[in-house]
């Protein structure tokens, strides 16, 4: 355990440094504190809402996925070191066993559990006449009443779901 | 024995416990000296080097070139009101920086900054007697001992935006822990490839293994023999990249994208907390390059050029490659702008970790075969070929589950113009 030593002598000195400078600074510091200053940050303004309790479950997806390839990293380390002992067997071994993670990978993309950030689909609606009609004066502006879809991605809209 | 397993010989010969007590209290004060100096310089040049970049003079009030500048900002910081929010975990509050600063520290402790390895020198230095490496200590873990760190600062950052108790901080620090988790993996499957190699965790053995002279360039003259060239050079840019994303720098700085979410995970902390989360920063961007010197660009080993003591050449071999990192880490805040959240992730998940395992794979059935007697130019052409048509079919796999995946997505998706 010798060889832990200097690093031990360190994490006691950084904690050391870190602790010093809290009390150093509680010397120096000035205490004028008022409720406004204590309250969460809001560039200035009341907190219109609470801090939300909850976020995306994407992110906890990405946490379970990482406990995966972790898991697989983890193997990968002491079969590096050794490979060349190992020859063949322990190189087939972990082809297979990258084989059965990469697979639970491409199953879990394909499943859109990597993809972030909202989607939008483009639909297209009742084509109208972007033109002055009878019923009213006021030329339509914007793709919703164009005749062409020109400027809108429509990759995923198909004729046939036209709402 | 040192050899095969290179623990530090300090604690295996028979030096008295005051004597190696004095050692190493003497390596650690002036290890930890010499990273705080090292940061200073590093916010100090990065500051300058950023203003030069940007046509302004940036600081040259303290001291010569403004060098003091960081020494006046932490002078004043500790000077500064030390507010804890209402509506914060106190506790959770107050453990955060200690969370972030010392795994920053400690990474440094298995790093090689000198010692002379040219000629096939053992990097061993003698004080007093005793032969010791130029690094603090080198456990057998070595280099897993730095995953193991950075794996404990994310607790640091992820704490500090949660106890907050205010939105920005937790939305930073959500995204934080996301990202530093998912480029650990691509970060981790790299080394794989430097382990293949070395054959040892050790950082003393990575760096020996890499002294001397490797290929030849175009049969020209020889380069040395680092790992960057001979794994080719994919694992040194995916480690990079990956590292790039851990220590939150740009381009992959969402943590802290002032913009959207104000300061990220240290909106809330104030005085002297928040320094010590600057300088946590500021150490893991030293300590993180020094890191990528020692796996993939020989460390302190270089050729003697004379003129200097053998062992001081180790130094500044070091140094130098440490500094050309520093200024390539302030270069690409110069100058890229910052990713998307969607695109981190995806480049991430999507490209360096299939690409990362695919070349680990990669190098050891090329050495596998080698040893099995497949050394002419002609068979290695075979397992590189059946190798790449192999990678090519689950490169397609994992294509068409993106398009998938894509698919499912948008048709879920919310209705434009519907």
């Amino acid at each position: 355990m010798g060889q832990y030593l200097p690093i031990l002598a360190l994490l006691i000195l950084a904690v050391l440094f870190a602790a010093i400078s809290f009390v150093a600074s509680g010397l120096f510091a000035p205490k004028r504190t008022t409720s406004a200053k204590r309250a969460p940050y809001e560039c200035g303004v009341e907190p219109a809402q609470d801090t939300p309790d909850r976020f995306p479950v994407r992110f906890f997806l990405v946490a379970m996925i990482f406990i995966v390839f972790d898991i697989e990293i983890i193997f990968l380390y002491p079969w590096a070191t050794i490979f060349r002992q190992l020859g063949l067997f322990g190189l087939v071994a972990m082809f297979i066993f990258a084989f059965a993670v990469f697979e639970s990978f491409v199953y879990l993309i394909g499943n859109g559990a990597l993809d972030w950030g909202p989607v939008k689909r483009a639909v297209r609606r009742e084509l109208v006449d972007p033109g002055r009609t009878a019923n009213t004066t006021i030329r339509r502006v914007g793709a919703e009443g164009r005749m062409e879809f020109d400027d809108v991605d429509t990759r995923t809209a198909t004729p046939g779901e036209a709402a | 024995m040192p050899a095969i397993f290179s623990l530090d010989p300090l604690f295996l010969g028979d030096a008295g416990n005051l004597e190696i007590l004095a050692i190493v209290l003497a390596k650690v004060v002036i290890a930890f000296a010499g990273l705080m100096v090292s940061v200073m310089l590093m916010v100090w040049w990065e500051r300058k080097f950023i203003s030069d970049l940007q046509n302004r003079i940036g600081p040259n009030r303290a001291g010569p070139f403004g060098i003091l500048q960081t020494l006046a900002d932490g002078i004043k910081l500790f000077f500064k009101e030390d507010l804890i929010p209402d509506q914060s975990d106190r506790f959770v509050f107050k453990l955060a920086p200690y969370l972030s600063l010392v795994p920053a520290f400690l990474v440094f402790a298995v790093v090689p900054i000198g010692g002379d390895f040219s000629n096939g020198g053992d990097g061993l230095i003698s004080v007093f007697g005793n032969d010791t490496y130029v690094q603090l200590a080198d456990p057998h873990i070595g280099i897993l001992f730095v995953l193991a760190m950075s794996s404990i600062a994310v607790y640091g950052i992820m704490l500090a935006g949660w106890s907050s108790g205010s939105k920005y901080p937790l939305l930073g620090s959500v995204r934080a822990s996301a990202q530093m988790v998912s480029y650990e993996a691509a970060l981790g499957l790299a080394l794989v490839a430097v382990l293949l190699k070395t054959g040892s965790l050790s950082t003393t053995t990575i760096v020996r293994e890499q002294a001397g002279e490797g290929p030849e360039f175009l049969g020209l003259f020889p380069m040395p023999d680092w790992n960057v060239i001979v794994l080719g050079v994919v694992p040194f840019i995916i480690f990079f990249i990956a590292t790039t994303a851990e220590l939150n720098r740009p381009p992959f700085d969402l943590v802290e994208a002032e913009q959207e979410i104000v300061g990220g995970f240290h909106t809330e902390y104030s005085s002297i907390r928040f320094a010590l989360f600057f300088l946590a920063e500021f150490m893991n961007v030293v300590t993180m390059s020094a890191v990528m010197v020692t796996l993939f660009f020989g460390g302190p080993a270089g050729p003697d050029l004379g003129v200097l003591p053998a062992a001081l050449w180790g130094f500044v071999w070091f140094f130098a490659k440490l500094f050309v990192f520093l200024c390539l880490f302030i270069g690409l805040r110069g100058t890229l702008p910052r990713l998307r959240y969607d695109q981190l992730m995806d480049l991430g998940w999507k490209l360096l970790i299939p690409l990362a395992l695919g070349w680990v794979l990669f190098l050891a059935t090329l050495d596998v075969f080698s040893d099995r007697g497949w050394t002419s130019g002609g068979e290695r052409l075979v397992v590189t070929g059946v190798f790449l048509a192999a990678m090519l079919v689950f490169a397609g796999l994992l294509m068409v589950a993106i398009s998938n995946g894509k698919k499912a997505r948008e048709r879920d998706g919310e209705e434009v113009f519907g």
